[in-house]
């Protein structure tokens, strides 16, 4: 699996230790404070906190390059859209009767760095976080909503559900892949009835396989005497700390940064 | 040699922070029309090793051959699909690949993958199913409503329509109740002597690879210990003990014969053979 995006790096870093609540509200505290602003000082102040995080969370750079390369092409498609749509700002370069002006490039890169901001600070949210933490997180900032009857913990304990069954699934696809390889099943090349056939041949056993799995655990957590809505207690509690604080208002300071440079700059 | 492993490595999520060496330097060489088992503990790579078999994994390092196929890290092998036809592969739980409306056109499906024309490959999988017992009313029948014995046999036949050469099998009586894992063995045994195709076996039934195996291969944390002929192997109480290996049941009853005084004569590798050899003893 060459997948890094939204992928646990199991590293042993400050950031994998801190509180999934604080990195939860910076994460989105963090994303205004990505598009609030135009000023160019706020991005070289957003960028320098995202190499800051990513040098914190031990994730090495190569990983986090990785994540970029499924944008190349859409970076490339905007920046040829923004130059067939805007005429405005100087002219930069002109040929064959066509010019391309200053803005057209200046908004472009702008997304882009807007685009390539939101991975990373996305990335390290994963990359730090365990999917149980983060449920568990989303769990605990949603609370409140169990005052309008929104079934927080149900909601909660499906997310986790779903999370620890994605590589039990991705197990059971490679192995069902693998069978049917066997059997000759060609999955990158023939035509489209022999395709059509081949991922059939991998689906039905998949559906097959994923029920009997769910009536299996449902049978596992009602021998265990689950009771959906019951209070549970946990064997892992969040506890907020001084580095969580401090990664929440930094992020928060930040905000504020970028919504200075929106009004002053 | 059928199939020959030449230092051969494989690494699985190579170049990430989840890298793990699963096999390291495994030299190996295997017989053609053999029954050869494999035995180790979990995790001593012996999946990883069979789903090289059959190119579903390719070597990090190192290279394999297999009959007329050479495998060489790195480096590109064209007709990996006709390898398959030639190396049959039944996994562990096999019965989770079956997918077709019906039993028979399931068990079609494999040697229709390999080109061969519609009625001929209803017509080896008649025979496939035939072979491994399912009788002719169920042919019609969706292979997802049968018992997970059966399922098994569906799934098992529908690698020996495909009639390979080499048949390998990655713990084929898991889950099975004794009989239905006894029938599978003797069929696969049968098919070994009768039609001549080399067997390999992956399982952690010591009792079963006692009875039925020709050579057993050790392996041991992604190495391979060693490879011996099952009797001699068995009797290597040194390397049992290194291993922790269970002795089969016949070994240690042959063991207490022995230290009674009582003579045997010849390898009497099943009860059969034993409880003759015993009367023939104690009429003398």
């Amino acid at each position: 699996m060459n997948l890094v995006f939204g992928k646990y790096v199991p590293l042993n870093s400050v950031l994998h230790r801190v509180d999934p609540r604080s990195k939860i509200i910076a994460l989105f505290v963090l994303l205004v404070a990505i598009f609030v602003p135009d000023s160019w000082w706020a991005y070289l102040a957003l960028s320098l906190f995202c190499i800051l995080l990513c040098a914190l969370s031990k994730i090495s750079a190569k990983t986090v390059l990785k994540t970029f390369k499924p944008l190349i092409f859409m970076m490339v498609f905007l920046l040829v859209i923004n130059c067939l749509s805007i005429k405005t700002g100087d002219v930069l370069a002109e040929a064959f009767g066509f010019a391309v002006y200053s803005d057209a490039v200046f908004n472009t890169l702008k997304t882009v760095v807007r685009l390539l901001l939101m991975i990373i600070i996305t990335t390290v949210l994963t990359a730090t976080t365990k999917p149980l933490d983060l449920t568990l997180g989303i769990e605990y900032l949603l609370k409140p909503l169990r005052v309008v009857k929104f079934p927080v913990h149900e909601m909660a304990m499906m997310i986790s559900i779903a999370l620890r069954f994605i590589p039990t699934i991705i197990e059971e696809t490679m192995r069902i892949m693998n069978a049917q390889k066997s059997r000759g099943v060609d999955f990158e090349e023939g035509s489209l009835k022999e395709k059509i056939n081949a991922i059939l041949s991998l689906i039905v056993p998949l559906f097959s396989v994923a029920f009997e799995r769910a009536y299996e655990l449902a049978d596992a957590m009602e021998a265990r005497g689950y009771v959906p809505g019951n209070a549970r207690t946990r064997y892992k509690e969040l506890k907020f700390g001084f580095i969580d604080a401090v990664y929440m208002l930094s992020a928060i300071a930040i905000l504020a940064f970028s919504i200075f440079t929106k009004i002053y700059l | 040699m059928a199939i020959t492993f030449k230092s051969l490595s494989y690494i699985y999520d190579k170049g990430t922070p989840f890298a793990h060496v699963a096999l390291d330097k495994i030299d190996l060489s295997l017989e053609e029309g053999k029954v050869t088992a494999l035995i180790g503990e979990t995790g001593s790579g012996k999946s990883t090793l069979v789903e090289h078999l059959n190119a579903l994994l390719l070597p990090s390092e190192g290279e394999l051959e297999i009959l007329d196929y050479k495998m060489v890290a790195g480096h590109k092998t064209k007709g990996l699909k006709m390898l398959r036809k030639k190396v049959g592969l039944v996994f562990q739980f096999s019965e989770y690949q079956l997918f077709e409306e019906t039993i028979l056109k399931d068990v079609a499906f494999g040697p229709m993958n390999f080109g061969v024309t519609p009625e001929e490959a209803q017509k080896k999988a008649v025979k496939a199913l035939k072979l491994v017992g399912i009788s002719e009313d169920l042919f019609n029948n969706s292979p997802l409503d049968l018992s997970g014995g059966q399922k098994r046999r569906v799934a098992i036949a529908g690698i020996l329509a495909i009639e390979p050469d080499i048949i390998v099998l990655d713990e084929p009586t898991a889950g099975l109740d004794p009989k239905g894992a006894q029938d599978i063995i003797s069929l696969f045994m049968k098919i070994n002597r009768q039609y001549g195709k080399t067997i390999i076996i992956v399982s952690h039934d010591n009792d079963m690879v006692y009875n039925y195996a020709d050579e057993v291969v050790l392996m041991s944390k992604g190495h391979v210990v060693t490879k011996k002929e099952t009797v001699e192997f068995f009797d290597d109480d040194a390397l049992l003990d290194e291993y922790g290996i269970l002795r089969p049941q016949i070994v240690m009853f042959k063991k207490m014969l022995k230290d009674i005084g009582f003579k045997l004569k010849g390898e009497n590798r099943t009860l059969e053979d034993l409880s003759k050899t015993i009367v023939k003893e104690v009429r003398r």
